[in-house]
């Protein structure tokens, strides 16, 4: 992973803006946990004044009664037992607020943290496919899971401890002052010099620690490439060449760095410095002016031993400075995929904006269209198709343009038809948009303008979630989900709701068997309970190929896309999925895309793309007779592959 | 597990650690000063007020000024501690760091690919990864804090018992309660918890990403709906581990301080006691207090210590596992000049992977002239690339000989085989580097001329010299600049650069669409024209160069 670019003091201030108007979703227990840190803070203070009163009684006025011969020795003792039970009684009850006061810090954190990856899977789902097949994915779901871990430091942590840090100390000066005012002078004066310090230093050593933090990352990942390619390196004999590198790169680091770090810590320093000068102060101060008798040896000993507990609020602040800076890290990414805009979000005013609740409910129920008005403009007798068996129709692209928010035109005026229950092959150079043809066809993308009509019905107005209801689709590389090969081939079941029964078992056995997988399957040794992965791991390509298959048959829908699927398969395994796809296509509406032209002489239909526009079209006997493009590509074809 | 393979983790990390002793020792030393000298200054603050209280109340005359400077000096002893402190240790670990990683790199080398091959790619890469960080961190997080800790508690303890042992030994149970027991036990009874949690991250870690690889299909074929539940239930497993823990840890911290705050007040009833007897003097009583209160920040560090103690002896034992495997093909004592011939010559070659009853090579023999090509194809597993790595010297044979031109690879080192060799496979890796740079990873002393050359030969010098900066575009921007095919090209010229007499190629198109086939197929007829050339492949464009093709089936050649 490369190291992101360092924020500037802007960006920082807006990333810290956007982190705490997201803490307001968490309020109620973060004050929660703040009102008992407070609390615990009088207590902290109460403790200490009984502990000074324990420290007059017996340390000082029992030697005065030792040095004065008095017999007030058994008095003043017994008062001492006293103290010290309520002290006691202190303790307990201050670990008890301790205790709760981070359990309501830990709830905060995960209530944030779980809503905001609610908002984040929201996203990516309204996002789309059309958005998603371009990302990254290993790195957004680091994103998800790590970088919203991260935003815990500063939720738990960070925003607490600024309250502790402005609430403890107040508290104590309260008390301070009262008892001897030299001593809360001193405090008062040395405590907003911490923050200052801190702003003044902080936002310079701020930037030279991220420097530092982003070299070493640099240094990381370098090594790291180093050792992915160990192999590469050895071919070349350069292994040990690099090993010398690797050395003398982590040598030259450390010298940068430790040129960086003299000054960082200097930061830290003036911390510990103003924290450890002033409480030496107190104590020499508060000592002679108990000498000269200016005041009481118990106000004394209970501002000496506050003044440790004024700063160290404070110094965890600087602790958490480092919880801060990560979750800063980890934000803009995060804020990044909430605000991305949508590649269909410019046809949401010209899509129907009446729900089809009804098709939600039944999953049988054909294409329907979104609004009233739109039908009208269509042809009104035309009822949509109801039986899903059945193709809905001939898929007609009527003028359709298309280009990328911001990209160049891809489509401009692409007119062709996929005839229903026709296998049409799509061919041409790769980047002539077969791909986002595709896209535009299963609706994860809109034209720019034109239509594409279903049976007659304009795409944009048919609810998606039905239309996709019509469609199966296996691509070049299929994603195996996690789970059992049961529950990948029925991807439509809630696997967590309830365990297959027999009617699913026997249409997935069926699905399996047409796609050519039941045989791998039932040697598998859980068969169809046989967990995958990602990367479907323990499946060869040509497996994996024909679970996708499989899905597509169980499924059984009449639409079918296939994204060259044969593509990067042994022989044996294409013979088999190939064997699978001319079982699929039959009585469907197929559209295929072929990157090979070998297996196009048993399509319906040609069409090849070029330039955004289909130039020329017909069966393959048409156009090797055409001899135009196609036939040209089909020569050089079987040139190359003879 | 016996003693001695017990500990082989942590003397293996202490031995690493040697050359960096006196940094690491001064640190501690640093770490000690400075918690020593907070203590002093809170236990001489409580005295000197208690004394000058007493003075000013007639209890006697009292020398201030050495305990007033003291007590300043202490304050500035702590700070400028502190900063020295954090120098050396970072000073430590940054040697030790590259210590590490040299040392890693070097031990790992003779190991691949065949003593990783079993293991999947990313993963072990990952895994290397966090680990070696954790191993980094050992001085920092783990060796400086304990040994710390051990030596201001001793000293501490020392300086108690010369007032009483009593308090001694109550301050010694306390710190040995909140640094060892307390922290052990959360530790033990986390570690359930922290396991559910790094698998649910895991977990969630990788829904998301199919999720979104899968999007299409899951809009297609499944119900967006349950997959939003399904991640929300992923979410909730995450955070109920955390919690789990969090419950833990909150109740471990709470617990350690009332083990801290009664540890103080059963030091100050014994001091109490003391002073009723007159055995020492109410400044003294006050100091101690002081000093009990004070003392817990010297265990203050443990509890982190211990948590990165059980990851730290993990990653080094996996680390260990790794590296403490034989070389698997060790050079012979006596090397034979390099061969002036490139004819190939596989011997009846049989070869084992170990752990499998069946061999990955049958007694194969196959001879490529000089000059010619020879392509291999077969399912997989059907021992392609078994062939290759053997030829490499990246597996020893189990039976049988390798020649190029009559010589035995035996009687040659595998880096001398392999100057002989260029290889363009899949795998081929691109350095996050410039192209300039990775082209010259096989010949470092070649010019720029030379680097336009090749990258002409495999065409792709007009797109490169078209980007702004040309040879020294770096490789990382490759999601955006480079495609399959030109990644693949690279690789090409780089073997071109090499200039090896014999060409092994595994699968080189693999992966690439069609148009970008064709381009890589016509670089690949430059790289081995003239040369002996060995290709594994099954993607027709490619095979139309070979002048000969041999079946490989589970091990052996067929002849269908």
């Amino acid at each position: 992973m490369r190291p992101a670019p360092a924020p500037s003091k802007a960006q920082t201030r807006r990333l810290d803006r956007w982190l705490r108007s997201e803490a307001r979703n968490v309020r109620q227990p973060l004050r929660a946990a703040v009102a008992l840190d407070g609390l615990n803070g009088f207590l902290l203070i109460a403790q200490c004044w009984l502990l000074a009163l324990t420290l007059n009684a017996t340390a000082l006025e029992h030697a005065l009664d030792h040095a004065q011969a008095h017999s007030l020795e058994k008095h003043s003792l017994e008062d001492v037992w006293g103290y010290i039970a309520a002290i006691a009684c202190l303790f307990v009850l201050r670990a008890i607020l301790n205790y709760l006061a981070q359990r309501l810090a830990f709830e905060a954190g995960a209530r944030l943290r779980t809503g905001l990856r609610a908002r984040l899977f929201a996203r990516i789902e309204e996002l789309g496919p059309a958005w998603s097949r371009n990302q990254r994915s290993g790195d957004i779901a680091t994103r998800l899971v790590d970088g919203v871990e991260a935003l815990d430091g500063y939720i738990a942590g960070y925003l607490p401890q600024v309250r502790r840090a402005l609430l403890i100390p107040a508290a104590i000066l309260v008390f301070v002052f009262p008892a001897d005012w030299v001593s809360g002078l001193i405090l008062a004066i040395t405590a907003p010099l911490i923050p200052l310090f801190m702003i003044l230093i902080g936002g310079e050593t701020e930037r030279l620690n991220q420097r530092q933090w982003r070299s070493l990352a640099r240094m990381g990942a370098h090594f790291f490439d180093l050792i992915e390619g160990l192999t590469t390196l050895k071919l070349f004999n350069a292994a040990r060449r690099e090993a010398r590198l690797v050395g003398r790169i982590a040598e030259d680091y450390r010298q940068e760095t430790m040129g960086v770090l003299r000054v960082a810590f200097l930061s830290s320093m003036v911390l510990e410095f103003l924290a450890a000068i002033s409480i030496a102060m107190v104590a020499v101060y508060v000592g002679f002016r108990l000498m000269y008798g200016e005041i009481h040896f118990q106000n004394g000993i209970f501002v000496l031993l506050l003044a440790p507990e004024f700063y160290l609020p404070l110094r965890s602040l600087g602790n958490q400075f480092h919880a801060r800076m990560d979750a800063l890290g980890a934000v803009e990414p995060i804020i990044e995929l909430l605000n991305a805009p949508s590649p269909t979000d410019r046809q949401t005013d010209h899509r129907g904006t009446v729900p089809c609740h009804a098709q939600d409910a039944n999953p049988n129920a054909g294409l329907r269209e979104g609004s009233d008005e739109d039908r009208n403009e269509e042809n009104p007798d035309d009822h949509p198709e109801a039986d899903p068996d059945k193709a809905p129709g001939d898929i007609v692209f009527d003028g359709v343009d298309f280009a990328y928010p911001g990209g160049q035109p891809l489509f401009h005026h692409l007119d062709l038809t996929l005839p229903a229950g026709c296998v049409t092959a799509l061919v041409g150079p790769s980047g002539a948009g077969k791909s986002t043809l595709t896209q535009l066809l299963m609706g994860f993308l809109p034209p720019t303008a034109g239509r594409i009509r279903i049976g007659g019905k304009d795409l944009a107005h048919i609810d998606p979630e039905a239309w996709r209801r019509h469609i199966a689709w296996v691509p070049q590389s299929p994603t195996l989900f996690l789970g059992t090969l049961a529950e990948n081939i029925a991807l439509d079941r809630d696997a967590a709701a309830a365990p297959i029964d027999d009617r699913t078992r026997s249409a997935l056995w069926q699905a399996a068997e047409r796609a050519q997988a039941l045989a791998f399957i039932e040697r598998l040794p859980k068969g169809f309970d046989t967990r995958v992965g990602e990367r479907g791991q323990g499946l060869s390509g040509g497996e994996i190929q024909r679970i996708a298959l499989a899905r597509a048959f169980y499924k059984d829908a009449p639409i079918v896309v296939l994204d060259e699927p044969t593509a990067s398969l042994d022989p044996e395994s294409e013979r088999l999925v190939s064997a699978a796809i001319a079982r699929l296509a039959e009585k469907r509406t197929v559209l295929v895309i072929a990157h090979r032209l070998s297996t196009l002489a048993s399509c319906d239909r040609i069409l090849y793309l070029n330039d955004g526009r289909i130039l020329e079209q017909g069966s393959h006997a048409d156009l090797i007779a055409h001899d135009g493009a196609y036939a040209d590509l089909y020569h050089r074809y079987r040139q190359a592959t003879s | 597990m016996t003693r001695a393979t017990k500990h082989r983790e942590l003397r293996w990390l202490i031995g690493l650690t040697r050359p960096y002793r006196g940094w690491m020792l001064a640190g501690v030393l640093l770490a000690t000063l400075v918690i020593l000298a907070n203590v002093a200054l809170l236990a001489l603050s409580g005295w000197f007020i208690a004394a000058m209280a007493l003075a000013g109340l007639g209890g006697g005359a009292i020398n201030y000024f050495t305990p007033a400077a003291a007590i300043r000096g202490l304050a500035i002893a702590r700070t400028a501690g502190r900063y020295l402190e954090r120098l050396v240790t970072h000073e430590a670990t940054f040697r030790l760091l590259a210590g590490l990683r040299q040392w890693f790199f070097e031990h790992l080398e003779p190991l691949v690919p065949a003593r990783l091959q079993d293991r999947s790619g990313g993963d072990l890469l990952s895994r290397i990864r966090a680990d070696i960080d954790s191993l980094e961190g050992a001085y920092l997080r783990l060796f400086g804090p304990v040994v710390t800790a051990v030596l201001t508690t001793f000293l501490m303890g020392l300086f108690l018992l010369f007032w009483s042992p009593g308090i001694a030994a109550v301050d010694l149970a306390g710190l040995l309660l909140a640094g060892i027991v307390v922290p052990m036990i959360v530790l033990r009874t986390g570690l359930d918890a922290g396991r559910a949690l790094v698998e649910a991250r895991a977990t969630l870690r990788q829904r998301t990403a199919e999720t979104l690889r899968g999007l299409a299909e899951l809009n297609l074929f499944g119900n967006p709906q349950h997959r939003l539940d399904r991640l929300r239930r992923d979410n909730a497993e995450l955070i109920e581990p955390q919690r789990r823990q969090n419950r833990l840890d909150a109740g471990g911290n709470a617990l350690n301080g009332l083990i801290a705050q009664f540890t103080w007040l059963g030091m100050l009833v014994l001091a109490i006691d003391l002073v009723r007897n007159a055995h020492i003097t109410g400044p003294e009583l006050v100091m101690l207090a002081l000093f009990g209160m004070a003392s817990f920040e010297a265990v203050a560090m443990l509890p982190p210590a211990w948590r990165a103690w059980g990851e730290t002896r993990q990653a080094a034992r996996r680390i260990l596992d790794l590296v403490d495997a034989e070389p698997a093909v060790p050079d012979p004592d006596v090397q034979e000049p390099p061969p002036t011939r490139f004819d190939l010559d596989f011997d009846r070659i049989t070869l084992r992977y170990p752990g499998r009853a069946e061999p990955a090579l049958d007694a194969v023999s196959l001879v490529v002239p000089q000059g010619g090509i020879v392509a291999l194809r077969g399912a997989s597993g059907s021992g392609k690339t078994s062939l290759l790595n053997a030829l490499l010297r990246f597996w020893p044979l189990t039976d049988g000989d390798i020649r190029i031109g009559g010589r035995s690879i035996r009687t040659l080192s595998g880096d001398g085989v392999r100057g002989l060799c260029a290889v363009v496979s899949q795998h081929t890796h691109l350095f996050n580097t410039t192209i300039a740079t990775n082209l010259r990873l096989a010949r470092p002393e070649a010019t720029e001329a030379e680097l336009r050359a090749v990258l002409a030969a495999v065409g792709l010098d007009d797109a490169i010299a078209a980007w702004p900066q040309g040879l020294d575009t770096e490789v990382g921007e490759a999601a955006t600049r480079l495609s399959g095919g030109q990644a693949r090209r690279i690789a090409i010229a780089r073997a071109l650069l090499k200039d090896a007499p014999v060409v092994l190629l595994d699968e080189p198109t693999e992966g690439l669409d069609a148009a970008s086939e064709r381009v890589v197929v016509e670089a690949l007829r430059r790289l081995i024209a003239g040369r002996t050339a060995l290709m594994i492949s099954h993607r027709p464009q490619l095979l139309s160069l070979a002048n000969q093709i041999v079946h490989l089936d589970q091990g052996r050649i067929v002849h269908p």
